[in-house]
This record gives structure tokens, sequence and C-alpha cells, in this order.
């Protein structure tokens, strides 16, 4: 569980959180979603106390994280996976990093095996590709088998073997009732794995809601796609308050607004011909988009009326 | 969901975590549960920072580099003076003390250990991975005592293998040529020896202690150079003697009053003020760079 209390963190004159509370709860994974610049990574620097906000209180577990006694069996943290001495080996990085907790050799293999970095554990981590990069600071968020998981882009940069096993390792992770935040820019990747979203803009929360609510709050919510011979017929007899027709050629077009069953009914009931009748569900992607684009209007102090 | 790709290495971290959970019947108690016992067992305790801290100091080439050149500096600087000495020494009566001669290197070896402190204590700022530090041990305090006390316990015997091998190299050179030699048994000999592998840690440790308060270890090398080198013999040239009381307290005129290297200005404090100033000035250092890092954000 990680409490964020009214924090605020400024950098001379820029507000990089504003006024931010939430709490991130255990079982289910949390996604942070948000523009570049929007205050994620500071958000998670303000977690684990490398930056002190300006105002407001992070508790972990129930305590600043600079109290903790065993931090890293408490978090795993992900931030930035270049963040490594060059020079260094993997195995020895793994082996400084788990020191501080008493981690040893065993447990360190057991990581990089996880991670599948075994076979280039010698090798200086300054020539390691983005991807086993990504890798090692992953297998770091791990050592100690924590109960709060921190990852900012873990997937950046990973191949889909990578992918799916950050994917598998989050759910497993949220089943076994450890707290998960996660950011990442790849909205589909998010839609899979997230169950719960925190969105920012400008350091202030947008939104702090379940996936679904998310999307069918923000979005138009589902769609449905017909294909019809008729569909010049069909169209008119739709038109409602609240449906919104998109055509795309004469035997095709998109409805919102209205169930596939409705369509289908009026269809039987004309007479009309079906080729294709389809409910398409809205995307996280969509739906953010829609959120953050409403944010930007809003920012700007010109909120223009939107067409159709 | 299950890894396809992968299944040896999911399924190894799959027994791990079933073996260490206990059941339980809503997550929020196996969570509270699991965190109690890995608290247990993964306390961070500044002993297990002192061993984090001396992985990564013997992991990275650049040490062992810096203290071999310290040595070879060192000793062969001891070579090459006890042998031009001796050259010379036929002539007439000797003009500097055999101690000097041997450990002539020592100024330029001093450089070696500021420089080898100084990234020490500003390399992880600079490779950000003061942030996974930080992270693993959050009680800042700690992980400069720790880091401190790390590099002394390699740079204190380093100095001390590079000053007496100096001793045992030169001094034969200087005897077998018929000049001057003292022995480790004639008075203060030892404790100079000392002394100096002592000033030579003190000044890798205010390296360090730069190098972490600037973040970088071009400002901190520059300290080192400027403090160490330029600064006294600029200031003992140029300022009027009344000020040779505020020279003395310099880190290197402090070490010359219990070691051989050359101070600035004509008084010189007693061996136990020199130990004292000296010491202040490596407190100052690492405890301002502790006061910067516990302060500011990483």
């Amino acid at each position: 569980m990680i409490e964020i209390n009214g924090i605020t963190k400024t950098y001379g004159e820029k507000v990089a959180v504003d006024d931010l509370t939430t709490t991130i709860r255990p079982g289910v994974v949390t996604g942070f979603l948000g523009p570049n610049g929007a205050g994620k990574t500071t958000t998670m620097r303000l977690i684990v106390g490398l930056d002190r906000p300006t105002a407001g209180t992070v508790r972990v577990g129930g305590h600043s994280y600079a109290h903790s006694a065993a931090p890293l069996a408490e978090v795993g943290v992900l931030l930035d996976a270049k963040a490594v001495d060059k020079g260094r080996s993997a195995r020895n990085h793994l082996l400084a990093v788990g020191a501080t907790v008493g981690i040893g050799k065993a447990r360190v293999e057991e990581v990089l095996a996880m991670v599948g970095l075994t076979e280039v554990a010698h090798k200086p981590a300054g020539g390691f590709s983005l991807g086993m990069g990504q890798r090692l600071g992953i297998a770091v968020a791990l050592l100690a088998d924590p109960a709060v998981l921190i990852l900012d882009e873990p997937v950046n940069g990973l191949d889909i073997d990578g992918i799916q096993w950050v994917r598998a390792l989050l759910t497993d992770f949220a089943v076994e009732g450890r707290t998960i935040l996660l950011s990442s820019h790849l909205m589909s990747e998010m839609q899979l794995v997230a169950d719960h979203l925190l969105v920012i803009g400008q350091g202030r929360l947008l939104a702090d809601t379940s996936m679904s609510d998310f999307i069918h709050h923000t979005s138009h919510g589902e769609a449905v796609e017909v294909t019809s011979p008729d569909a010049g017929a069909l169209m008119p007899l739709l038109a409602a308050d609240g449906v919104v027709i998109t055509s795309t050629d004469a035997s095709r077009f998109t409805a919102t607004g209205v169930s596939s069953d409705v369509v289908g009914d009026l269809a039987a009931v004309h007479g009309l011909r079906l080729h294709n009748l389809t409910t398409v569900t809205a995307s996280l992607e969509e739906a953010y988009l829609e959120l953050t684009r409403d944010k930007v209007e809003y920012v700007g102090g010109s909120r223009l009326a939107m067409a159709a | 969901m299950t890894n396809q790709t992968n299944p040896t290495v999911h399924s190894a971290f799959d027994d791990r975590a079933h073996a260490e959970r206990p059941a339980a019947d809503s997550p929020a108690v196996m969570s509270a549960a699991l965190t109690r016992t890995r608290v247990a067992t993964h306390k961070q305790t500044f002993a297990r920072g002192l061993v984090s801290e001396w992985i990564k100091l013997r992991s990275v080439k650049s040490t062992w580099i810096g203290a071999g050149a310290f040595g070879v500096v060192l000793v062969g600087f001891a070579a090459l003076g006890a042998l031009l000495t001796s050259s010379a020494a036929g002539a007439g009566p000797q003009m500097t003390d055999p101690l000097s001669t041997v450990l002539m290197g020592a100024n330029l070896a001093v450089l070696v250990l500021g420089a080898l402190g100084a990234l020490a204590g500003a390399r992880e700022f600079g490779s950000r991975m003061i942030t996974t530090t930080t992270v693993a041990v959050p009680r800042r305090w700690k992980v400069v005592v720790a880091k401190a006390t790390v590099l002394t316990a390699v740079i204190l015997p380093v100095s001390l293998i590079g000053v007496f091998g100096a001793y045992a190299l030169g001094m034969p050179i200087l005897g077998a040529h018929g000049a001057t030699t003292v022995a480790l048994t004639d008075p203060g000999v030892l404790t100079s020896l000392v002394g100096m592998a002592g000033y030579l840690t003190a000044i890798a440790l205010i390296g360090f202690g730069l190098g972490m308060l600037f973040r970088g270890t071009t400002g901190a090398i520059a300290g080192i150079i400027g403090g160490v080198l330029i600064l006294p013999m600029l200031l003992g040239s140029l300022l009027p003697d009344s000020w040779d009381v505020v020279l003395q307290f310099l880190p290197t005129s402090a070490a010359s009053a219990f070691t051989v290297v050359a101070g600035s200005g004509g008084m010189v404090l007693s061996a136990a003020a020199g130990v004292v100033v000296l010491v202040g000035w490596v407190l100052a250092a690492v405890g301002g760079a502790g006061v910067s890092y516990v302060r500011r954000d990483v």
C-alpha cells in the first residue's frame, strides 16, 4: 500500500507534482499514465525518498520510506535502467545492491536466471543493450522479493519474450497481494496488464479509477460496426439523441450510443440485410487521448465546441 | 498467465514464491505476513552497507589502477631519488635528509590518491547509480560513513605498503653508494613513515568528500591539486611572514608537523596539533559531503 497525501514538488518555478493525493492498493496492478513531463517519474522518486516533497507526505507500508527497516524487501524500484556503473559487471552490481540487506550469491544467481542474464552476468553493465539494461534494472527491483513494486517504463526496449515475462510477473505479483505501480507509454500493454489507473497531467491527478470505468466513462464507450447493402436505409432509422453515426462508405458505418441488439432488431423489423454487426470496445488509447485532449483545451482556456 | 517462451526461468520464480509464502485467506493478510518475514531477514544494517560499499569499490578497475599507479610513483621515485642523491653524495655532505629523498614521490603520489578519493566520492553521481544506492540505503548518512570507511580500509594499507616499500627500496640504494641512511629504529623515523601513510590517506578522504560534495570529479580533483600543491606554494611565497600562523593550518602544512612533506611558511605545528588539524580537514570534507547528500535530492 502506498499512501500519497497532498504531495507537491516544485523545482524553482516549475511545479512538477501539484497537490497529488491517492492510495495505491495491494492486490492490483496500478497503471500510471500521463504525457511526458506530467510528473510520473517525480512522483515515483518522491515515494522512495530520492526527492523530498515541497509539501505533503508519502507513506509506504504505513511509514515513510526513509524509515524502512528493510528497504529493498519493502519496495523494489526500477526508475532508470541506465543508472548503473558502466565498469561493473551485472553480477557485481546485483551483489553490491543485495548486500545492503544481506542478500548473497544464491539469490543473485536466481534473479539473474529469472531475467535471463546469467550468460552475460560477468560482462560490464555499460556494454549492455537497452533491453539487457532493462532486465538488469528489473533484477535489482526483484532482488529482495519486495512487497511493493514501482516500475517506470519497465518494458521499454524489451523484446517480446521479455514483455510477456514482465506481464506474467506483474499479474502473479498482484495475485500474491503485492502493490504494483507501473508507468508505460504503451497503451495496449497497459490495457492488458493494469486493473486500476492513475492519470496525471501537469502534476495534477486527472483520473483515479478502474481500467474498465476509465475506458467506459472517458471515451464514447462501445461502438457498433455495421456492414449492410441497405446501409443507406438503416442509418436514418438509427438516428436519435446521443447516437453518432460515421459512415465509411456506401455499405459500412460505425454507430456509437446504440447497442448491437437495437441495430439488429431494427434491421429485422424493416427487412434490411446485415452482413456484419460487431461491437467494438473502446481502447485505453482512445479514452486516454480523449481525457488528455480535454485537459489540454481546458488548460488553454479556450474550450472549443467540438464538431458533431 | 503463463510464460511460454521461458518456462524454466518462470517456474523457478514460482517455486520460490510458493515455498516462502504461508497460505492466507486474503491477499492483504498474505501481503502483511510476507512483509514481516522479509523485513526480519532482510534488515538493512550498517555492517551490510559496509559489505555493499566494499563490493562496489573492489569491483571497478579504477580502484586498483589508481592504487597501482600510486605504488609505482612512490616506489619508483624512491629509487630514482636515491640514485640521484647517491651520485651527488660522493662530492660532499648530503643536503637533504634520507627520509625526504626516499619519499620524494609523495608529492605526486598524493595527487593520485586524491584523485582516487574524488572518483570514489563522485562516480555514483556520474553514473546515476546513486539513485539505486539511495533507494537501497535510505538513511543516507550510513552511505557516506560506509563509503569513507571502506575507502580508508583500502587506501591506508595501500599507503603503508607504498611508503614502507619506498623506504625498503630507497635506503639500501643510498647505503650502497655510501650516502647517509636512517634506520627504522632511529628516533622519529617510524613515526614519519606511518605519518606519511596517514597524510596520504587523509588527502584521499578529502578528495572523496569533495567528489561527493561537488558530485563530479573535475571540481574535486581541481580542489585537491589546488589545495595540496598550488595553494601552499603560492600563499607561502606571496603572503608576508605574518600569515604563517594561518598557513600552518593548511592540510599539507599540518601534515608536515608529523611527516617529511614540505609545508608552506616558516611555522610548524606540534605533531599532535598537526594530526588534529588534518583530521579536522577530513571531517570537514566528509561531513560537508554528508550534509549535502542528506539534504539535496539525488
